[in-house]
């Protein structure tokens, strides 16, 4: 009994606020009042949510990109300074995985498979 | 702002794990000091300590995440993966009440008479408020996804509305138990039947208690516009645990109600 009356009496109020002006799609303040992360996401939250609506992965969230590894077409390695530890698996499943330094300059190969890495510099939006 | 190279939130230094755990030190030790020494100062001190800490750490992750931008989508993966690991740990805590249930009504002991529910025990209609019970937190699982589809549709008044309606479903659950434990035939002493009855519907009250005190939280963070109809974990967090509180519910009330009576 307790609860019929309680059930009916939310879908009551659940009906009356339906009375509520039709909700634009744009500004959540300016209609609904809930604002959107386009207007109140702040810090990394934002920068990240910037970069991703252009495309970019400033803090590489992302799979790397598929290069051949050949000397036309390098693996592009991106780096904040001017070198990064580059780590080749140089076949799939291959256990052993062969670690080298990768300079600035010129594109150095894999000691083992001969795969080519170009070190490239990587801009983060402070 | 950042001068990292990575998405995550390397968290600043924090003082609240270590007083959580002198909280856990000084309550559990009070407990000890409390059946032995019939003090409850140590325990009551530590129990100050627990709600000091918990309120100002997750004040502290609201500031991170709200006000400074820290919950990137990897954050908020993490957080979300942190949530589903606790309930599942929770789930687990009731499967052993569970067992201590269906171990002792399964195969019923001479003592008890051999049957279930034991001799002499006059259990709870699980028709009547036990089945209202039931009526009020399926519903209260309707008004919370309502709040969520409001949140996301940027409908602030009906978000409000419905988790508010949603929290005021929980208190009325909390108060109808109440009354039932109240005004019911048999108490915890009463054998291994009073021992699983109120150790299990127990526990899981005082789960419903946290989980509106955790929706009440989010409606005082939506009222202050904290969410947004894309960002807003901290409501889905408190409304996985409260459909988790729910269903406990449901599986109390289909053995120990209506199959145990």
């Amino acid at each position: 009994m307790a609860a019929r009356l309680l059930i009916r009496s939310a879908v009551r109020a659940a009906t009356t606020c339906r009375a509520a002006p039709v909700p634009a799609l744009t500004r959540g303040m300016a209609a609904g009042g809930i604002p959107t992360d386009e207007e109140q996401a702040t810090g990394m939250e934002r920068i990240v949510m910037k970069a991703m609506k252009e495309g970019a992965d400033p803090y590489s969230m992302m799979k790397p990109k598929e290069y051949a590894g050949s000397k036309a077409d390098p693996h592009l390695v991106p780096s904040i300074t001017n070198k990064r530890i580059v780590g080749c698996v140089c076949e799939e499943d291959n256990t052993a995985v062969v670690w080298f330094w990768l300079h600035d300059g010129e594109a150095q190969r894999c000691p083992s498979c001969g795969s080519h890495y170009k070190l490239v510099a990587h801009e983060l939006p402070h | 702002m950042a001068h990292q190279a990575h998405a995550y939130h390397m968290v600043d230094p924090s003082p609240w794990p270590l007083t959580g755990a002198i909280a856990a030190l000084l309550m559990t030790s009070g407990l000890a000091v409390w059946f032995h020494f019939h003090s409850t100062t140590l325990m009551i001190l530590g129990t100050i300590l627990l709600l000091l800490t918990m309120f100002q750490w997750w004040r502290d992750v609201v500031r991170e995440g709200t006000f400074q931008g820290h919950h990137t989508p990897p954050v908020q993966k993490g957080l979300r993966y942190g949530m589903i690991l606790f309930i599942t740990s929770e789930v687990f805590f009731f499967l052993g009440f569970f067992w201590a249930f269906y171990h002792s009504s399964l195969a019923p002991t001479p003592e008890l008479g051999g049957c279930w529910p034991p001799t002499g025990i006059t259990t709870l209609d699980p028709f009547e408020v036990p089945l209202l019970n039931t009526a009020v937190l399926l519903a209260s699982g309707v008004t919370v996804t309502w709040a969520h589809h409001s949140i996301m549709e940027g409908e602030r008044k009906q978000a409000i509305q419905s988790l508010a309606l949603t929290i005021a479903l929980g208190f009325y659950f909390t108060f109808l138990q109440a009354m039932e434990y109240y005004e019911a035939p048999f108490t915890i002493a009463d054998g291994v039947y009073g021992s699983t009855f109120f150790v299990a519907t127990g526990f899981h009250g005082l789960h419903v208690i946290i989980g509106s005190m955790f929706l009440a939280v989010c409606l005082l963070r939506q009222i202050h516009f904290h969410f947004t109809s894309e960002h807003h974990f901290g409501f889905e967090a408190a409304a996985w645990y409260w459909h988790f509180v729910d269903v406990v519910w449901l599986f109390l009330y289909i053995s120990i109600y209506w199959w145990g009576s």
